[in-house]
C-alpha cells in the first residue's frame, strides 16, 4: 500500500496534476526525463501561447512554482520510468537517471502525462520538401524564430515578402495513418501569422486550409483578428507540391472555392504540423500495460464523460498523451486525474 | 479551331454547359469547363483587397470568411452570376472592382448583410468603391446622365423643378404649399422624385392629398422648393452630389416650422433618418405608412375593396429600417382586402432592383441578368393568386407595371400604392 501519486511527465499536464494532487494533501512523485520542467512548450521554445499571446516561459514559470520547494512533492529530473509492477494502491516503479542509476518508488496511483511530439514532415514524401528546401519550415521552427523576435528566410537571412502557412500537415490523413485532427494547428498558425504581420508589416501572409478549425473562443480570439485586423489572407485550398523556382518556392495547389489551380511564389512556407504520441507516451503505456489506441495515444475507454481513466485501474492520463489536446484540455484533464488519483489512494488507505 | 472552341478559350473564366456539342467530329457533350480553359495560375496580390478596405466604408470586406451564406439570398444571384462572396473572392485575387461590371449590379438591398455572420457590409462597400469609380469617370453612361440631372435640376429625371408640384392641380382637393401658408404645420409632406414626376406617382400623390385632408391633418408640401433626397445617388457612388442635395434640402427645411417630416419614399426616409443628422438636419421623420397606421381608427371607409392583395416590402423601409408592420396594418384595415404573403416577405423580401442606383442602370443590368428583379418579383406575386401587388415605394409602380407587361401578366395583376387603396376605400367617388 502506498499513499503517493506518481506523475510521469513534467509538462503543463504533469505540473498541474502534481500541484493539484499536492494541494489535495497527497504525497507526489514527479518524474521528468529532461533536466528541466516545462515539457514540450519549454523544449520546443514556444514564444507566446495560443490564444492569449502570453509569453510561454512566464506561464510555465507559474506552473513550475506550483511544485517546486514543496515538502509533498519529490521531483526526479533527468529520469525515466523503466519498469513497473503491482496494482492499484500498490505500484512498484523503477526510475533510471542519465547516469544509469536506478531508484525504486512506491505509488498508489499513477498519472501518465507524457505528452506528444510534433509530426515529422519528412514523412510526407515529395510533397512539401521540408528536408530539401531550407525555407520550408514547421510551426516549431517558426516559433523558435519568433521567440527571438525575428522572422527571416532561413536560406539567406532576408526578410520574406510572402509567407504561407499550410494546414493539416500530418493530420486528417488516412494514408499517413493519422486520421485525427490535431486540434491546435489552425489556432497556432493564425497566432503566428499575427506575430509575423506585427513583426513585418510589409510581408504578405497567407493561410491555405481545408477547413479552419477554430473551435470555441479561438474563433474570435485569433481567427477573426488575424483576418480583420492583421490582414492575414485565408485561402481555402490545399497545397500538394512545392518546387524551387528562381530562388523562391513555387507552391502549387488547388483553389477549391474557385475550382481553379493556383501557383504562387513564396519566400517562407510554414507547415502546420500536427501531434503524434511522444516516444515517452508509447514506452510508459507499455511499461504499465496500458492499452493504446491505433495511433499510440493512451486509450481512454470512458470518454467522453471520463476523460482521464485508462483501462488499467489506478493508472490515469492527462494531456496530449491521450490524443491531441490544447493547453486548456491538458490542465483540465490534469485536475480531474489528480482528483481521481488522490481519491483512489485515500480509499485504499482507508480500506 | 472551331468557333465554338475559340469561344471557350476566349471565355477564360467561363464555365460552359452544353447539351450537345460536337467539336471536329468528336462528341464532347456534357458539363465541362476546364477543357477549353487554359490552365491559369493564380496569384494572390493583396493590393485590391488592401485598397478597397482602405476606403471609408470598404473596411468590412476583409471580414469575409467565405461561408457564402450571402449568395443564396442575393437577389441578383437568382438571375445572374453575381454574389457578394464572389466579390470578396475577386478582391482576394487582386481585383479592385473598378473595371468590373459587377460593381454596379448590387442594389444595396442588404439581404446579404442580414445573414452575414461577419457583418460584411456591401451597403457600405459598394458605394465606397463606386465613389472612386465615379471620381475616375469610370461609371456607366446612363448613370452619368442621372447624376447630371440631379446636379442641374434636383431630380433624376431632368424635369423642370417648377413642375415638381404640377400634380397638385388635379388632386381635386387642396394641396397647401408651406411657403404660401406662412405658418407652422404639423406635417411637412416630402413628396419625393418619382411621386412628383411619374404619372403613376401623381396618382399616389393625389390620393395622399385626399386622405390627409379627409383625416383633417394640418399639412403642406414644399412645392417647387423640394429637391431629391439624394440617397440613391449616394449609394450609386455620388456622395458629393448627395451632400450637395442634402445641404440644399436642409437649408430649405430650416426655413419652415413643422413637427413631422412625412415621406412617401423609403429611400428619402432612409436618407433623412440615418444620414441627414450627420449633416445637421435632424427631423421627426416618418414614412407615410408609419404616420397613417395609428390613424386607422379615424378613417371612415365608404367602400369595400374586394380583392386579394399581396405586399412587396421595400428594402429601404423593411430590411434597412425595420418597418414591416405599418404597411400591413393599413392594408388589413381596408374593408374587403385579403392580404396574402409572397414566399419572400418581410426581412427576406425580394428586391425590386431599383435601389442603390439600380433604378438608373436598366441597360447595364439587362446585359448581366436573365430577367429583371422586378419581373421575378411580379411572377412571385402572380403565383400567390393575388390580383393586386401593393407597394409603398414610388420606385415600384413603374418598375412592376413594366414587369407585369413583359412577363405577359397584363390583366392578371395590377400594381397599386397602399395610399391608392386607402383612397379608393375612403373616397370611392374620386
Amino acid at each position: 500500500m502506498s499513499d503517493a501519486v506518481l506523475v510521469i511527465g513534467g509538462g503543463p499536464a504533469g505540473l498541474e496534476a502534481a500541484k493539484s494532487a499536492a494541494d489535495l494533501g497527497a504525497r507526489v512523485i514527479l518524474v521528468e526525463k529532461r533536466e528541466h520542467l516545462g515539457g514540450t512548450p519549454d523544449e520546443a521554445g514556444y514564444a507566446a501561447l495560443t490564444p492569449n499571446f502570453e509569453p510561454a516561459q512566464e506561464a510555465l514559470e507559474r506552473m513550475r512554482a506550483g511544485v517546486l520547494d514543496r515538502p509533498e512533492v519529490t521531483i526526479h529530473l533527468g529520469s525515466r520510468v523503466v519498469d513497473a509492477s503491482g496494482e492499484a494502491g500498490a505500484f512498484s516503479v523503477t526510475l533510471e537517471n542519465g547516469a544509469g542509476e536506478r531508484t525504486e518508488v512506491e505509488a498508489g496511483a499513477v498519472i501518465i502525462a507524457t505528452g506528444f511530439q510534433h509530426f515529422d514532415p519528412g514523412r510526407e514524401t515529395q510533397m512539401y520538401g521540408y528536408y530539401e528546401f531550407p525555407d520550408v519550415i514547421t510551426l516549431v521552427d517558426a516559433e523558435r524564430m519568433l521567440s527571438q523576435h525575428k522572422f527571416v528566410r532561413p536560406s539567406n537571412g532576408e526578410v520574406p515578402r510572402s509567407v504561407a502557412f499550410i494546414q493539416c500537415v500530418g493530420s486528417r490523413d488516412r494514408r499517413l495513418g493519422n486520421e485525427y485532427c490535431s486540434k491546435v494547428c489552425c489556432g497556432i498558425s493564425s497566432k503566428q501569422a499575427i506575430e509575423v504581420r506585427k513583426l513585418l508589416p510589409d510581408t504578405r501572409v497567407y493561410i491555405f486550409y481545408i477547413d479552419m478549425r477554430m473551435y470555441g473562443f479561438w474563433e474570435n480570439q485569433i481567427y477573426w483578428p488575424a483576418q480583420e485586423e492583421y490582414n492575414v489572407n485565408y485561402v481555402r485550398g490545399i497545397v500538394t507540391e512545392i518546387v524551387q523556382k528562381d530562388g523562391r518556392l513555387l507552391m502549387k495547389g488547388e483553389d477549391t472555392t474557385m475550382g481553379r489551380p493556383m501557383e504562387v511564389l513564396m519566400d517562407v512556407i510554414v507547415l502546420a504540423v500536427g501531434m503524434e504520441p511522444s516516444q515517452g507516451t508509447k514506452e510508459v503505456s507499455r511499461t504499465f500495460n496500458v492499452p493504446q489506441d491505433k495511433y499510440g495515444f493512451v486509450h481512454v475507454p470512458g470518454e467522453p464523460m471520463d476523460a482521464v481513466s485508462t483501462e488499467v485501474p489506478g493508472v490515469f492520463v492527462a494531456g496530449a498523451a491521450a490524443g491531441p489536446k490544447d493547453l486548456e484540455d491538458s490542465v483540465s484533464m490534469a485536475g480531474a486525474a489528480a482528483a481521481k488519483a488522490v481519491a483512489l489512494v485515500r480509499r485504499q488507505g482507508a480500506a | 479551331m472551331s468557333d465554338f472552341m475559340q469561344r471557350g478559350l476566349d471565355k477564360a473564366h467561363g464555365v460552359t454547359e452544353v447539351e450537345h456539342a460536337v467539336v471536329e467530329g468528336i462528341d464532347i457533350s456534357g458539363y465541362w469547363s476546364r477543357m477549353l480553359d487554359q490552365r491559369m495560375t493564380t496569384e494572390f496580390p493583396t493590393e485590391g483587397l488592401d485598397w478597397i478596405t482602405s476606403l471609408d466604408g470598404g473596411e468590412s470586406l476583409r471580414n469575409c470568411y467565405q461561408c457564402a451564406k450571402c449568395v443564396p439570398v442575393c437577389p441578383i444571384q437568382q438571375v445572374g452570376d453575381y454574389g457578394p462572396w464572389k466579390m470578396f473572392r475577386k478582391a482576394q485575387r487582386g481585383s479592385n472592382f473598378l473595371d468590373d461590371p459587377d460593381l454596379w449590379l448590387c442594389t444595396t438591398c442588404a439581404n446579404c448583410l442580414r445573414v452575414c455572420p461577419k457583418e460584411v457590409n456591401m451597403v457600405e462597400i459598394m458605394p465606397a468603391v463606386r465613389e472612386q469609380a465615379v471620381l475616375e469617370g469610370a461609371m456607366p453612361d446612363e448613370l452619368g446622365e442621372v447624376f447630371a440631372n440631379l446636379q442641374k435640376r434636383g431630380n433624376p429625371q431632368g424635369e423642370s423643378p417648377r413642375k415638381r408640384a404640377a400634380w397638385a392641380k388635379e388632386a381635386g382637393t387642396e394641396v397647401p404649399i408651406i411657403s404660401e401658408l406662412g405658418r407652422p404645420v404639423d406635417v411637412l409632406l416630402y413628396v419625393s422624385d418619382y411621386t412628383s414626376y411619374h404619372p403613376r406617382g401623381h396618382d399616389a400623390a393625389r390620393a395622399m392629398a385626399r386622405v390627409l385632408n379627409t383625416l383633417g391633418v394640418d399639412w403642406a408640401i414644399l412645392g417647387r422648393e423640394e429637391k431629391s433626397d439624394g440617397d440613391s445617388a449616394r449609394l450609386a457612388g455620388e456622395k458629393g452630389l448627395f451632400e450637395m442635395l442634402a445641404e440644399q434640402n436642409i437649408a430649405t427645411f430650416s426655413k419652415y416650422e413643422f413637427d413631422k417630416l412625412v415621406v412617401m419614399d423609403p429611400h428619402a426616409y432612409n436618407a433623412f433618418k440615418n444620414f441627414y443628422p450627420a449633416l445637421g438636419g435632424e427631423y421627426n421623420v416618418m414614412h407615410y405608412t408609419q404616420f397613417l397606421a395609428p390613424l386607422i381608427d379615424r378613417m371612415e371607409f365608404k367602400a369595400s375593396v374586394e380583392r386579394r392583395v399581396t405586399f412587396h416590402d421595400p428594402c429601404y423601409l423593411g430590411r434597412h429600417n425595420g418597418e414591416f408592420d405599418a404597411p400591413r396594418k393599413l392594408l388589413e384595415a381596408i374593408p374587403g382586402i385579403e392580404l396574402i404573403e409572397m414566399p419572400h416577405y418581410r426581412a427576406n423580401g425580394y428586391c425590386c432592383g431599383g435601389g442603390g442606383g439600380g433604378m438608373w442602370l436598366d441597360s447595364l443590368m439587362d446585359e448581366h441578368v436573365s430577367e429583371r428583379l422586378s419581373e421575378r418579383r411580379v411572377r412571385e406575386a402572380v403565383d400567390t393568386g393575388a390580383a393586386t401587388l401593393a407597394v409603398c415605394c414610388p420606385y415600384e409602380p413603374s418598375r412592376f407595371e413594366d414587369a407585369v407587361k413583359s412577363t405577359g401578366n397584363e390583366g392578371a395583376l395590377d400594381v397599386l400604392d397602399i395610399i391608392e387603396l386607402l383612397d379608393r376605400a375612403m373616397h370611392p367617388e374620386a
